[in-house]
This record gives C-alpha cells, sequence and structure tokens, in this order.
C-alpha cells in the first residue's frame, strides 16, 4: 500500500502543484438492546483510498474503494479532471509550511474490543438493560455498545509517509418513561450514544453500566411527576455532556476557521468571530480558557497526526476569556497569515476529503473546588448535566438547549428535580457570565458520536473536557 | 448493474434467507465559497449489507469488496451475529418477505442518462453562471452544485429487485456586503432541470432588498413559509409523528390520535413514493414494496409508516419504509412525503391577509424537543423579512422558532397552489437522496422565542 500512494503521489505531480493520498480501512461494531432484546448487532468494515489534489489553486478529490491499483489510479484521474475543469484561483494562497509526517502511532489498548466475543458483551448490555426495567413507569429500556476502529496510511507530495491505528470504544443506557401525552427519557453516562473514548474495551467495562441502571430508570419515571422548569432568568450550572455540547455548539464550531472565512457558508454557517479578533475579542469572563488539544488520551480528537499530516498539539483557543486562536488547517492558516495549522483536518472515512474539525476542544479547570462545593456555593439555580435537544443559530450566536432533567439548587443544597429544562442565550454574553469553574479534579471527557459537518456530509466524533461551570443570570423554561 | 450482480452473490454466500442489500454511489459533487470554487468530491463506492433472521433476530454486517472471499467473510460475520443474537432468546422479527421486481430495474423511472455521466464541465458551467449573477450585483455566491447516479439492489434465494435512479441538486446563497443573505435552490432527477442562473437571481434578490433589517421581538406572530421551510417542518414531523416503531411503543405524537383531527381539514399529506415529482422508489431496505400511504386526510391522523419489525409489534403490515434489513434502530420512516397545494396562487397572494407578520424563507439547525408534542426548534436563515399590511416591507433580523409542527398544521390559514421539491442536500454517509413536495403555507400564531 505504501508503494501505491508513493506511486500516485508521483504521477499527480506532474499536473497538480500538491497532492496527498489516503488509505483508510474502516470497522465498526454497534450492538444494543430494547426492552431485553437485542436491537441492533451491526459489524461493517470499508477500505478505499481518497485521493486530494491542488491545480492552479482549485482542489479536486476522487475515492476508490477497495486497494486495486487501476481504480486508484482511475481516482487520481478524475480528482485531476475535477480540479482543472472549475475557473482557476489565482490569488489562492499557499499552505501553510509543514514538515513531513514521518512514522506510526496507534491507540493504547488494553483490550481490543473487536477481539472481545459478542457474547461477553450482550451480557452486560442485557444485564443493564434488566436493571432499567425495574420501574413500572419505565416503558423503553436502551443499553447500548459501540466500537471504531480506523487505520490510516497517509502520504503527500512533501514527503509525509504516516501511519496511524485508532481505536475507540464504549457505550450507555437509557430508560424512557411513558405517560399518557408525556415522555421523559434518562440516560448514563450521557444521551446520544453514551459515552465513548479512545480506549480498548476496557473502557465499556468502566463504565458499569449495569450498576447504573436502577437510578436511571427511576429519575426517567420520577421525572414524569417532577415540575417543569420554570421560565425566567436563573442560575445555571452545566456539567458533563451539557457543558461539553455547550463548549462544542458555541466555542469549537464558532472558532473553526473554514467557517470564520465564509467558506461553510453554504451549509454549516459562518461566525460571529473575526478573522482578526486573536488578542481582542472578548469570548466569556476572565474564568474562561479553552484549549483545543489532539494530544489528550482518551479524547475522540487524539491523534498523532491530522489527515493533513500536521501533527497533533496543544492549541489556545482562549485564554483568561479573549480569543487566542482558531481550529485551523494548512490553507485556512495560510490565508490569514498563521505560521502553521492547528492541525485539525479530518476526514470520515476514505471517501471524504479532510475538512476543518475539532479536536479535543476544552474547557480548562478552574479552582471552584468540587461539583459539590459549587453547589453549596450557590444560594438559588438549576442543574443540568445531560442533554435532550440543541440547536444553534449559523453564526453560532443564539443557542437553544433542553436538558433531560435538572435539579433545582436551593440555599447551596441540590433539591428536587425538574422536568424539560431548556435554557437559551448569546455566545459572547453567556461565556461572559461564567463566574466559576471547578478544579482540576472535576475534569473529565465527554463525547459526542454525530457531529456533522460538509457537504458531502461527514460525520465526525469528538471529546470534550470539561469541570463543572456556573453561568449566572440566565434565560430558563424557553421551550 | 454492479448492484444486482453483488447482491445475487452476497445472498448466495448467507443461508437460504440470508437478505443481501446493494447500494452503490457514483456521486460528484462541486462546492463553492465567496465566488469561487472550494471543495470537489467525486465518490464510487458501495455497500453490501447481508442480514440473517434467526428466532426473530437479526444478525447484520457490511463490507464495501465484492470479491468473493469479502462476500463470504461478511456472510459470516453476519451468521455469527445471528446465532450470537438469538442465544439471548428469541425476538420480533418476522423475516425477510421482498416482493421480487422483474429485469433490472427501470432505467426510465427516476433515472436520466445525462445525469449519470456527472460531467464536471456541466457543474462549472452552472457554477460559472452563479458567480457571474453574483457578481453583476457586488454579492458572494455560496452553495453547492452536485449529480448523482445510485443502484440499489437486493437478493434473497431466487427472488431479487434493483434500480438506478439519478439526483440533481443545486444551492445559491448569495451574500451581500451588509451580511444579509438569500437562499435559492432545485432539487431534479435530472441535471437539466437544475437552472444556475435563476437560482443565482433569486437567492441575489433576497439578499439585496432594501432596508436595515429590523428586530422582532419573542411572541406570536403570523407566518409565511416558503416550500424549503415547509419542507424542514414536515420532515422534522416525519420523525415524531409517522415513525411506526415510536408509534408502537406510545412514543409517538399520534399515538392515541389515528382518525382525530390533528390539523386543519385544508392539510392532506401522504407518502408517495412512485411520485414522479419526487425522487422516487419502488422498494425499501427490506426488498418491500413501497405503498403510497396517507398519513393525514383532511386534518384527520390516518396512519403511520412501518417496516417488518414495527408492523409486527403493531400487528400491522409493513408500508415499505425500512431504513435498514430487519429494520433501523431509530424505526422507520417516510421517504417522499407531499402536502397537497391549497387554493392561493402564490406566496405575494399568502402575504395579502397579513397585517404584521414574519416571511420564512428557510429553517436551519431544527431539531426536535419534545417528539410527542412535535415540539421543535429551529432559527430561520437567508431572507427572513418583516410582512406589513400584506407585503414584504424590510428584511428582519433572523428569529428562533419554537413551536408545534402539529400546532402550526392546526393554525395554517392558507396553503399556496404550486409545490416544489424540496431538499436541503444533505448526503451524511451512502447517499440517499430524498425530498419533500410540499407548497408554501401560512399559519397563525407561530411561536418564535428570540
Amino acid at each position: 500500500m505504501r508503494d501505491l500512494l508513493r506511486d500516485l503521489i508521483d504521477s499527480a505531480q506532474a499536473r497538480a502543484g500538491y497532492a496527498d493520498a489516503r488509505f483508510v480501512r474502516s470497522r465498526v461494531e454497534r450492538l444494543s438492546t430494547r426492552n431485553g432484546r437485542l436491537d441492533q448487532l451491526d459489524s461493517d468494515e470499508s477500505e478505499g483510498i481518497g485521493i486530494r489534489v491542488r491545480v492552479g489553486g482549485s482542489w479536486g478529490f476522487a475515492a476508490a474503494r477497495g486497494t486495486d491499483r487501476a481504480d486508484a489510479e482511475d481516482a487520481l484521474r478524475r480528482a485531476l479532471a475535477i480540479a482543472e475543469a472549475q475557473p482557476s484561483v489565482p490569488d489562492a494562497a499557499p499552505l501553510a509550511p509543514e514538515p513531513p509526517a514521518r512514522g506510526e502511532w496507534a491507540t493504547p489498548v488494553e483490550r481490543d474490543p473487536f477481539n472481545v466475543p459478542v457474547e461477553e458483551k450482550l451480557a452486560i448490555l442485557l444485564a443493564a438493560d434488566l436493571g432499567l426495567r425495574t420501574d413500572p413507569g419505565v416503558k423503553i429500556t436502551l443499553a447500548r455498545f459501540s466500537a471504531f476502529q480506523t487505520e490510516k496510511l497517509f502520504a503527500n507530495s512533501e514527503g509525509a509517509l504516516c501511519e496511524q491505528r485508532i481505536t475507540e470504544c464504549g457505550g450507555g443506557i437509557a430508560a424512557v418513561a411513558v405517560d399518557g401525552a408525556d415522555t421523559q427519557v434518562r440516560s448514563y453516562p450521557a444521551s446520544h450514544g453514551g459515552h465513548v473514548a479512545e480506549a480498548g474495551y476496557e473502557h465499556f467495562l468502566a463504565l458499569e453500566l449495569p450498576g447504573h441502571a436502577p437510578l436511571v430508570a427511576s429519575e426517567a419515571a420520577e421525572l414524569l411527576r417532577a415540575p417543569a422548569c420554570p421560565h425566567g432568568r436563573s442560575t445555571l450550572i452545566l456539567a458533563g455532556e451539557q457543558l461539553g455540547l455547550q463548549v462544542h455548539e458555541s466555542v469549537g464550531h464558532a472558532v473553526e476557521l473554514d467557517r470564520i472565512l465564509g467558506r461553510e457558508a453554504s451549509y454549516a454557517g459562518t461566525s460571529f468571530v473575526p478573522h482578526d479578533g486573536i488578542g481582542s475579542l472578548r469570548f466569556g469572563s476572565e474564568r474562561v480558557n479553552v484549549t483545543a488539544d489532539a494530544t489528550v488520551p482518551g479524547g475522540l480528537g487524539s491523534f498523532r497526526w491530522d489527515d493533513e499530516g500536521v501533527e497533533g498539539r496543544p492549541v489556545p483557543i482562549v485564554r483568561d476569556g479573549v480569543l487566542a486562536g482558531f481550529l485551523s488547517s494548512r490553507e485556512t492558516a495560510s490565508e490569514i497569515g498563521l505560521e502553521r495549522s492547528g492541525g485539525c483536518m479530518r476526514a470520515e472515512g476514505f471517501a471524504r476529503q479532510p475538512i476543518v474539525r475539532m479536536t479535543n476542544v476544552n474547557l480548562d479547570p478552574g479552582e471552584a473546588g468540587t461539583l459539590e462545593q459549587l453547589i453549596a456555593d450557590t444560594d438559588d439555580g438549576l442543574l443540568i448535566e445531560t442533554n435532550r435537544s440543541w440547536s444553534i443559530d449559523d453564526r453560532r450566536l443564539h443557542f437553544q438547549f433542553e436538558g433531560e432533567a435538572a435539579w433545582e439548587i436551593k440555599h447551596g443544597e441540590r433539591g428536587r428535580l425538574v422536568r424539560n429544562p431548556s435554557y437559551a442565550g448569546m455566545t459572547p454574553e453567556f461565556w461572559g457570565s461564567c463566574d466559576a469553574v471547578c478544579s482540576p479534579s472535576e475534569w473529565s471527557l465527554i463525547s459526542l458520536l454525530d457531529c456533522g459537518k460538509g457537504e458531502p456530509g461527514q460525520v465526525m466524533r469528538v471529546s470534550h473536557g470539561t469541570a463543572p461551570a456556573r453561568f449566572r443570570d440566565v434565560e430558563v423554561g424557553v421551550a | 448493474m454492479i448492484a444486482q450482480e453483488v447482491a445475487g452473490r452476497a445472498a448466495a454466500r448467507g443461508a437460504p434467507d440470508a437478505f443481501a442489500r446493494v447500494t452503490r454511489e457514483h456521486s460528484l459533487m462541486l462546492r463553492f465559497a465567496a465566488g469561487r470554487p472550494t471543495q470537489s468530491t467525486a465518490i464510487d463506492d458501495l455497500t453490501v449489507e447481508i442480514a440473517i433472521p434467526f428466532r426473530g433476530q437479526v444478525g447484520r454486517a457490511s463490507t464495501n469488496a465484492v470479491d468473493d472471499r469479502a462476500l463470504a467473510n461478511c456472510a459470516e460475520r453476519a451468521r455469527l451475529a445471528a446465532e450470537a443474537a438469538a442465544a439471548v432468546g428469541e425476538s420480533n422479527f418476522p423475516g425477510f418477505d421482498p416482493t421480487p421486481l422483474p429485469g433490472a430495474g427501470d432505467p426510465g423511472f427516476g433515472f436520466d442518462p445525462r445525469t449519470a455521466e456527472l460531467d464536471p464541465e456541466v457543474g462549472a458551467a452552472a457554477l460559472a453562471d452563479a458567480f457571474a449573477v453574483a457578481g453583476e450585483q457586488g454579492l458572494e455566491a455560496h452553495g453547492i452544485w452536485t449529480v448523482a447516479q445510485q443502484e440499489e439492489a437486493w437478493a434473497m434465494g431466487d427472488r431479487s429487485g434493483a434500480e438506478r435512479r439519478t439526483d440533481a441538486f443545486m444551492k445559491v446563497i448569495c451574500i451581500a456586503p451588509s451580511g444579509r443573505s438569500g437562499y435559492a435552490s432545485r432539487t431534479a432527477i435530472t441535471v437539466a432541470d437544475i437552472p444556475a442562473r435563476e437560482l443565482a437571481e433569486q437567492a441575489a434578490r433576497k439578499a439585496v432588498v432594501d432596508g436595515e433589517p429590523a428586530r422582532l421581538g419573542p411572541g406570536e406572530y403570523t407566518v409565511v413559509f416558503e416550500p424549503a421551510a415547509v419542507g424542514w417542518l414536515l420532515d422534522l414531523l416525519a420523525g415524531s409523528a409517522f415513525n411506526g416503531l415510536a408509534h408502537a411503543e406510545g412514543r409517538g405524537a399520534l399515538d392515541g390520535r389515528l382518525g382525530q383531527r390533528v390539523a386543519v381539514p385544508l392539510v392532506n399529506l401522504s407518502d408517495s413514493p412512485r411520485s414522479a415529482r419526487t425522487l422516487p422508489r419502488s422498494f425499501d431496505a427490506e426488498g418491500t414494496r413501497k405503498a403510497p400511504i396517507p398519513l393525514i386526510q383532511d386534518g384527520v391522523a390516518h396512519s403511520v409508516a412501518h417496516d417488518r419489525r414495527s408492523a409486527a409489534i403493531a400487528g400491522a403490515t409493513s408500508t415499505g419504509h425500512a431504513l435498514a434489513p430487519g429494520g433501523s434502530p431509530s424505526g422507520p420512516s417516510p421517504t417522499n412525503l407531499v402536502l397537497a397545494g391549497g387554493g392561493a396562487s402564490d406566496e405575494t397572494e399568502l402575504c395579502g391577509p397579513v397585517e404584521r407578520g414574519v416571511y420564512v424563507t428557510r429553517l436551519w439547525y431544527a431539531n426536535v424537543v419534545r417528539p410527542k408534542e412535535t415540539l421543535i426548534t429551529a432559527v430561520t436563515r437567508d431572507g427572513t423579512f418583516l410582512i406589513e399590511n400584506g407585503r414584504i416591507t424590510r428584511p428582519l433580523r433572523d428569529l428562533r422558532l419554537t413551536d408545534s409542527v402539529l400546532g402550526i398544521l392546526s393554525r395554517t390559514q392558507a396553503i399556496a397552489r404550486h409545490q416544489q421539491l424540496t431538499s436541503d442536500g444533505e448526503f451524511y454517509g451512502r447517499r440517499f437522496a430524498y425530498g419533500i413536495v410540499c407548497p408554501a403555507l401560512r399559519a397563525g400564531a407561530v411561536r418564535f422565542t428570540a
């Protein structure tokens, strides 16, 4: 395969100013149970080669399934033909310089999830599923396992040749309580597929799904009887998945440089963040520090090299509330005069070209102690941990979220459960209202498995590290 | 047809009741931003799925390799999965019972040979037209032009079916120096029906409407939705209300409401998979022949969509709406929604009676908040205007809509006559082009929360 990629690059260089080729082999396994029965047992494999060329500033990309040399050469011909057919871009910026990526890297894994018998995984899911059926109010129970393995070989016309093997694994549970016109759901450890980490089977075991099932079930049923979230303004403590999603939608996407430069205006949208805002744009309060870091162990945005051959590294995004950097590619970095790409080019499989994506965009921990200490320091408010619904405008300014559940905070104590907790805000004002972030002991990763972007669409798995944070004077009960 | 040949070999590698499905995508997409090409993607790939039912369970495996060894390996993975699943106990999947289709599909139905050529020169000319129109008015043109040929085939024992389809889509967003934007799109079976210049002109007209954008506070307003916005609403409704699995589990919005009025009598909504006005499909992912189904008739909820699994749970018959062999975990869904046209001649007439209201070109980032209530939230985008005294008077800042889709259909006052095949041109995973045929409509007391 190395020889084939090298040959493709050699052929491309006769007509293209730049070329890269990626061989990608993907394996996916998904198991789920529903009400004590199997719901899904899928085993998917695919492999192929994607070739990207730049001719006169225009990009062409074509992909061929499999490893056949003739098919790959045909893909190269198509990529060149497409690039050459388009209007030229004479003022296209050169790619930001990057030393050629060389070497091999793999996710540290204790136990390869693809080598674990299906029966063993199913037994855990069924035990969890049974534990969810402990409350008569619960009508639907779900337990999920998923594992992903991606092998990549990358070469480009600047001498890069590197190989990576990334393994991801995890799962989650959910209970749905139904009563007449109302439906309530509770999930653990997160909604939308649970928690997946860049790790082996050991991560799935560590989730201890069966042990958490009874509480999940009882909370789902309790929500049917819980009071609705009142409308008004409130102090809000966000934690876990909900805070990670807040970072994802209002910070991560907002600082993607392709959006900022208008490249995503036709689909994902643009951004309120200006390309010359580094050092001057106030993004939040002085408590807010955000770092995009592709080196965090366990993060789904972790890798040695991105899909453009740029080595992953921590990139400051917000420092003391002020914009400090972007998520970028070699092309977009060059366009605004950055010395290097932020190493954020990622592609879904072999048949999509890399685009600017999040690595692990993390809210750095603060000094507010533990979550319980933060609650104790809060006289009146709401705590939301798990997401149910999300939406944000195409400039990443106005957002509206709804959690699965919230807990009232009264006089420094966690109180009763509240159903349908929604909140809304404007990104800079919201982050500007952040007056506390918990300490490093509370910091952990959450995963988002379905981040969509690009045309044709690409789904990416990302992680966000956060410690619980407090926001003042937030509009709640909006939906 | 490659897909048909591969499906036959794949099915032969599995058990006698193994179901094989092959979906092949041959597509080209040209993307542009700020009046220049940015990304171009050509894909030629396929997915072979083998599903083996066993004691009411289904084991599934997929691959994109088509040699005999790979297909045998795929079948073996599916068999092992089915056996592991069956060890859990019996479940409720009744097995596959696909409807045979003679021949190699009907190339005249939903297929255009010229579109299937995926000619980049045709796309480049479309981009040039869009750039020229936008440039003449000092606007930036953003968007995509894309064409595809899809083959879908299935085989089980001596039964088989196959179909070829083409689809073409272009959208143009024109952005003015002020930041205001306008949108137009077209979805079709044939690339010749994609009028790049006309789309750019439509988008440009919205971007250059005079006046500073006004800010409208939260509240309830009469709204004229263009077809693209109506399509978004109906797409969300499909998942909340017409999903047979959610309905059978008591989670669906029509749970206990079939036969009851859920919208004004003006509303007639169906799934019409063989209609040439849609992107037609003959069969679903389980090889079941797709049947047209009335969903809402004269405002009364009539039926939901089923695959074989949800039908078994509900004691019903599959309507041909499976999204995966053996059923998708998320359940079945309509793929060819058609909302019947009404009596209003066009959007201008819909605006006529509106004293003060909102004109919405399209919605964005729409998400279901509470499915049982069909409560959704979304923001307006690329052409939101204030209607005063029956006509559009000035641009509006974008608004956040948070309302029930069935609620909007219950407050619908008028529907335009002309229908449009709408799509957002989202192609995640293996390309599955679909669109919603719908007209513009006017609804009262639509709730905006910001």
